[in-house]
């Protein structure tokens, strides 16, 4: 009894130490966000004052943060929707059919999480050219409407599920698309779900791509876009703007955390990403 | 401000209409379009600035329509313009650092200026007069102008005025050879880090301006300034310099150990607990607008010499343009390095205009007169010296870079360095070299 109390107590410990580890980063970018002007002791996490919101409105009014939000958001939202119809018929078509070199193909598939993107750039982009996609929102969307990852995980998620569930709608007379649609996808919601939390912070925080496949202000995101104000080789940075502008890009993802933080969880703990 | 504002439309205008004339594809009815693709190397609202410089232009003219397209950092523009360049979009025009220039010449992916500046009716060569002449090894290359300067630095000196009188020194005279560099640094640091002598920043690209700067100071060359497939790394001057490196880190402690970035040399400025920094002229305004006890500037200290290496970006003209979109980045080209344009970004940004001719305007005059900083910065041009460029650059210079770092650490001796470097380096070249220097005659 002991034991196992003490055991809680040191995992306790460990988790506090990770989530500390995690949060400060982002409580300084909280504190250096509300502090005006170049302080000498920026990097205190608890410095004695003054505060304002004077950095929030001179990061806002640096860059077009209205239209990087709702360009930001169309690509998220464009790139998720398709690829969850892509990855359940693809991780269907894995976990259930039978073709001759499936899991041939299967590898193959897996094969591509090897490749750093940046070695894709190139071709990608001369894909974009002749597609006519080249600087637009599409073009950016494009390459990610398959996503080996997502494939992988439906896959797991489909073979995890009893057949008996499938039979069962069979004798029903259902055929493959309502089995789909209304028996695997709705067990298979917590891989989903899973999916979709991976998928879209990687392309909300997405830079170099979008900083290749898009040049017109108007098709501008927010990390480019933030980019713009930010960044500095040759001096120095004001940091409490750049913390400023950082919030404001980071601040729609945590709010959605915060707001379904529950439900995440559970989704991760069934799904088996931990 | 609006009187110079006033002015500088005055002069921009008249610059535009002498270059749309000279530009017979203006007279068509649309307006051709093309994007300008431009880094942000220094902090602040340049993005915003470059926007309102390309507003204008196009609103002064109608034969050209330009974008202003933000493309990241130094080196996020290079790959974003070799990826453009190979997907068959090239923009009309690149602010590209200006140490890549060769590399692009070597890859054949830029077009040389001399066909657009024969049809003004200039020779090329001597429309360069224009610019300061230590721009032109970075930007000259086989004889053709292949970069047209916009926005240049060198290193330079800043010492804090206050930490000067506390440690005994006088603030009117900065130490002007590394021996004085060093005595003075032993009297400004104090113990417990509460302030040190001397700090530069160690990373990446600055970590190799510097180096250079310091190799140079020492009588050497550093590379082949005429032939991308050499460098100097384990010369006696390379040496020297490392050694001074380790001695003010490792020996005399004047000098914070490990790597410290831009933004950590000028925190401990502002807070007083640095007495000298080496740091970019393009962080003039910067800590002009930051430093809130008084601070001076001045040259490099120096060894066997005064040197001071070229920083910053030119104008280049990708491979794959149409004649018609080049003339018309010419037009836009023209029109940002003429005097009044460069004068006003230059005083806006803290570079120093490449055009010579910037600075007979009264208004650059005036500036000048009110910052003696920005004086000092300039007068230090007539020691400058060209930027590190070869093939491979970035790889060549960091087999330095990773040498230098490694001393800021304690973790290697200044005569092995210069010698792992040389070989690190030598290997990358080869392949160049056997296309080049080494192919067999006959």
């Amino acid at each position: 009894m002991i034991g196992s109390r003490q055991a809680r107590l040191w995992v306790l410990v460990a988790a506090s130490a990770a989530a500390l580890a995690w949060a400060v980063p982002f409580a300084w970018m909280a504190v250096a966000s509300l502090r005006p002007g170049v302080p000498v002791d920026i990097a205190s996490l608890t410095p004695a004052g003054p505060f304002g919101l004077g950095n929030f409105a001179e990061a806002w009014k640096s860059g077009s943060f209205p239209l990087w939000y709702f360009n930001t958001f169309v690509m998220c939202a464009g790139i998720l929707a398709v690829q969850l119809v892509t990855i359940s018929m693809a991780g269907y078509a894995f976990a259930r059919l039978a073709f001759p070199g499936r899991d041939f193909v299967f590898s193959l598939f897996l094969l591509q999480l090897l490749l750093i993107p940046p070695l894709l750039i190139v071709p990608n982009l001369a894909t974009l050219v002749s597609l006519h996609l080249y600087d637009t929102l599409l073009g950016i969307m494009a390459p990610y409407f398959a996503s080996a990852f997502g494939v992988f995980l439906m896959r797991q998620t489909f073979r995890a599920i009893p057949r008996d569930f499938e039979e069962a709608a069979m004798l029903d007379g259902a055929g493959v698309a309502v089995l789909i649609r209304h028996v695997l996808l709705p067990l298979a919601r917590p891989g989903l779900v899973a999916f979709a939390i991976v998928s879209v912070t990687a392309h909300w925080n997405e830079f170099l791509w979008p900083l290749m496949a898009v040049s017109s202000p108007r098709n501008q995101v927010l990390t480019v876009g933030l980019a713009t104000f930010t960044s500095g080789a040759e001096a120095g940075s004001a940091w409490g703007v750049v913390a400023a502008g950082t919030f404001l890009v980071a601040a729609p993802l945590l709010i959605l955390f915060l707001i379904f933080q529950r439900r995440f969880v559970s989704s991760f703990v069934s799904s088996g990403i931990k | 401000m609006t009187d110079i504002t006033r002015r500088t439309a005055i002069g921009g205008a008249l610059a535009v209409s002498a270059a749309a004339a000279m530009t017979r594809t203006a007279l068509a009815a649309d307006p051709v379009e093309i994007d300008l693709f431009f880094p942000v190397p220094v902090q602040g609202m340049l993005a915003n600035k470059m926007k309102e410089l390309i507003d204008r232009f196009n609103g002064q003219q109608q034969a050209v329509k330009a974008t202003a397209v933000y493309t990241g950092s130094y080196d996020d523009t290079n790959l974003k313009t070799r990826a453009a360049i190979k997907a068959g979009k090239p923009p009309g025009a690149v602010i590209m650092s200006a140490n890549f220039v060769r590399e692009y010449v070597i890859n054949g992916d830029v077009d040389p200026f001399d066909p657009i500046i024969e049809k003004d009716g200039k020779k090329p060569l001597e429309f360069f007069d224009n610019f300061w002449s230590a721009l032109k090894p970075n930007a000259v290359i086989d004889g053709k102008v292949y970069g047209i300067p916009y926005q240049n630095s060198t290193p330079l000196m800043y010492y804090s005025v206050d930490a000067f009188k506390d440690a005994g020194l006088d603030p009117e005279k900065p130490p002007e050879t590394w021996a004085k560099w060093l005595d003075a640094a032993k009297k400004l640091t104090k113990p417990n880090g509460d302030r040190w002598g001397i700090n530069f920043p160690g990373t990446y690209d600055y970590c190799g301006w510097i180096t250079s700067a310091l190799v140079m100071q020492n009588g050497g060359q550093y590379y082949n300034h005429d032939y991308g497939g050499e460098v100097y790394y384990n010369a006696p001057s390379s040496l020297g310099a490392l050694t001074l490196i380790d001695t003010l880190v490792n020996k005399a402690k004047v000098m914070p150990p490990g790597v410290s970035d831009a933004n950590a040399c000028t925190s401990a400025f502002f807070a007083g607990r640095l007495g000298t920094m080496l740091l970019s002229t393009g962080s003039l305004s910067f800590v002009r607008d930051n430093m809130k006890s008084p601070y001076k500037v001045a040259f490099l200290p120096k060894a066997v010499r005064n040197a001071a290496p070229i920083g910053g970006a030119s104008l280049i003209l990708p491979k794959g343009n149409t004649p018609e979109r080049q003339a018309a980045a010419w037009t836009l080209i023209s029109w940002l390095i003429s005097p009044e344009t460069a004068g006003e970004w230059s005083r806006f940004t803290g570079y120093f205009a490449p055009r010579k001719a910037a600075y007979d305007l009264p208004e650059m005059q005036k500036f000048m007169t009110d910052h003696p900083d920005a004086k000092i910065a300039l007068d230090q041009l007539k020691f400058a010296v060209p930027w590190f460029d070869t093939f491979n650059t970035v790889a060549v210079r960091k087999a330095m870079e990773d040498q230098v770092q490694a001393i800021f650490s304690g973790k290697v001796a200044p005569a092995d360095a210069v010698v792992a470097a040389q070989k690190a380096a030598d290997e990358l070249l080869r392949p160049y070299v056997e296309q080049t220097a080494l192919k067999a005659i006959g």
